[in-house]
């Protein structure tokens, strides 16, 4: 059992509140969307808040536990980030009505690759999704992941490796090559 | 290519929080304290449960009585006629007012011992999930790892030639992993799991739709193929804002395979499942295959998407004997008996590389649904692991 605990939010949260604010708001606004990212990021802070005697600073950094608990936040507007998936394809490079010269259809290919790349993200299991984004969109290692998540090391490496394999399976198809010409007239 | 980057440069950068929401989600934090739960804490109350609330009223589908039970079919099929005989016990399963579903997701691996190489399933959890039917009826998730095990007899006797051991340390195609034989209990604490009492209702729509469009959609499979499966349809999904006039893009066949999979085990209207697999059956590049086995070792009837080639690169490392080029297909299985859902999985179609050792057939990763469907009850996983 342990004795004394280190520094903990308990004490400082505040501090916590301050320094990690913004980090947490970025990671909800890029799954969810800004609508929802004030609203996530508040109510993230809030469980942290309430969780803060709890929290154990041998199990995971704070950063680590902020972004565990803000994963589970996000968990439960999974509908609203399948809709910001959706709105981001829609929101690619190559908006407009314009799409005239040879140019846009390259830009056209890219904004196909970002729709495919946000439905197969869209596709993906719960559980994959969360490993796959928080080492994508907040750089935690694997060992942070594990601890943000409490899946084991090894879940967390098999669940990138799946999330990867079907990424890539599923940009396959998004191959140029494969984009096709309809004859005209 | 690196699908981390690739995911990390697609999301653009957002605008930072505007001095009203931190102010706002300060002002939360000096409300007075509340009890905590001790589990998941959901819904908050106010502002951001609103969010979370937007849950669609169920209307469940009381109304399709089911049809009188037929007698067993003739005595021999063909192989689409399996699968659509499969479609037509589809229409006459019950709805009930809790749907649930409990998924056992496992990865095969190559275990190269000197004694000789053999595959094991590892990285394998089963997810048990359950929703009341209306907003506020709740909802809960469990989830738990699975032992890892030699995926046939063959492999299992290799497995004992080379000691029974009870760790495997195996190239997953970018990095070592280590599976164990030990099993798991049932978890209830970490993300995705725990129970909502308040829940229920929404959540379970498959790639963003709502319960309530799931039980609106239509059971003719020519609509439904037309909804999901055509290329017109995915092309134009992917370019919501106007594709280019005269372009289309040809949608492979596993991806559509997935679409009518992943449907076809959500909470939709029975008739509608069976509408799905029939329209999975007039694809292009997706064929019936008769007979086949799921992961889990039940006999049921099976669509197969063309195969494709796949190659290990060597570029994350790993060992020499891993890399190289073979084929597979994505498959899945439904029960001949109820037309449930069984499983989807990539299956070894031309040994090679990583699989060089395995023969056609060999499942490579799978999700199988060890069950899914409404009941009148609330639904609770069983103890009993999924593999005898």
């Amino acid at each position: 059992m342990t004795g004394d605990p280190p520094p903990h939010p308990a004490e400082r949260f505040d501090e916590v509140f301050d320094a990690y604010f913004v980090e947490i708001h970025r990671y909800a606004a890029k799954r969810l969307g800004p609508d929802a990212a004030g609203d996530v990021a508040a109510q993230t802070f809030l469980e942290a808040f309430r969780q803060r005697r709890r929290y154990d600073p041998e199990r995971a950094g704070v950063r680590t536990w902020l972004y565990g608990i803000a994963t589970k936040v996000v968990g439960r507007h999974q509908r609203a980030e399948t809709r910001a998936l959706r709105a981001r394809a829609r929101l690619g490079p190559g908006r407009g009505a314009e799409e005239h010269t040879e140019r846009v259809d390259a830009r056209v290919s890219a904004q196909g690759l970002r729709g495919e790349l946000a439905g197969a993200i869209a596709a993906l299991p719960r559980g994959q999704r969360d490993v796959l984004l928080l080492v994508a969109l907040a750089d935690l290692s694997h060992d942070e992941v594990a601890a943000a998540l409490g899946i084991s090391y090894g879940t967390v490496g098999s669940r990138l490796s799946r999330a990867r394999t079907t990424l890539r399976r599923a940009l396959g198809g998004t191959n140029p090559m494969l984009t096709l010409e309809e004859q005209h007239g | 290519m690196d699908e981390v980057r690739m995911v990390r440069d697609s999301y653009p950068e957002p605008a930072p929080p505007t001095a009203r929401e931190i102010a706002r989600a300060k002002s939360l934090l000096a409300g007075p304290p509340r009890r905590s739960r001790p589990r998941l804490l959901w819904g908050l109350g106010g502002v951001v449960a609103a969010g979370a609330a937007t849950a669609v009223a169920l209307t469940l589908v009381g109304g399709n009585a089911p049809a009188p039970p037929q007698p067993t079919g003739p005595v021999h099929l063909d192989d689409k006629a399996l699968v659509l005989a499969a479609a037509e016990k589809a229409e006459q399963q019950p709805t009930g007012v809790y749907w649930h579903t409990d998924v056992v997701q496992g990865q095969s691996f190559i275990v190269r011992a000197k004694t000789g190489t053999y595959a094991i399933t590892g990285a394998l959890d089963e997810m048990f999930g359950w929703w009341g039917a209306k907003s506020g009826m709740g909802e809960g998730h469990y989830g738990r790892d699975l032992p890892a095990r030699p995926v046939t007899a063959r492999d299992a006797a290799l497995w004992r030639k080379a000691g029974s051991p009870s760790t495997f340390r195996v190239w997953a195609g970018d990095h070592y992993d280590t599976y164990t034989t030990k099993a798991q209990k049932w978890q209830m604490d970490g993300v995705n799991k725990g129970t909502d009492p308040h829940g229920g209702g929404s959540l379970v729509g498959a790639l963003g739709m709502s319960v309530e469009e799931l039980q609106k959609l239509p059971s003719d499979s020519a609509k439904l193929a037309e909804m999901f499966l055509s290329d017109k349809t995915i092309y134009k999904k992917e370019h919501p804002m106007g594709a280019p006039a005269g372009r289309t893009r040809q949608v492979p066949p596993a991806v559509k395979l997935h679409l009518a999979g992943a449907l076809a085990q959500n909470p939709v209207q029975p008739k509608v499942r069976a509408g799905l697999m029939r329209a999975a059956t007039t694809q292009p590049g997706i064929h019936a295959i008769g007979r086949d086995t799921d992961p889990l070792g039940r006999p049921g009837v099976a669509l197969a998407a063309d195969d494709t080639a796949s190659t290990w690169t060597g570029e994350y490392g790993g060992p020499q004997a891993a890399r190289g080029t073979y084929r597979s297909r994505k498959v899945i299985v439904f029960d001949q008996r109820t037309g449930a859902m069984l499983s989807e999985q990539e299956e070894l179609t031309k040994p090679g590389g990583p699989y060089a050792e395995m023969k056609p057939g060999f499942i490579i990763d799978y999700v199988a649904y060890r069950s899914a469907g409404w009941t009148d009850t609330k639904p609770s996983p069983s103890a009993e692991l999924p593999f005898r």
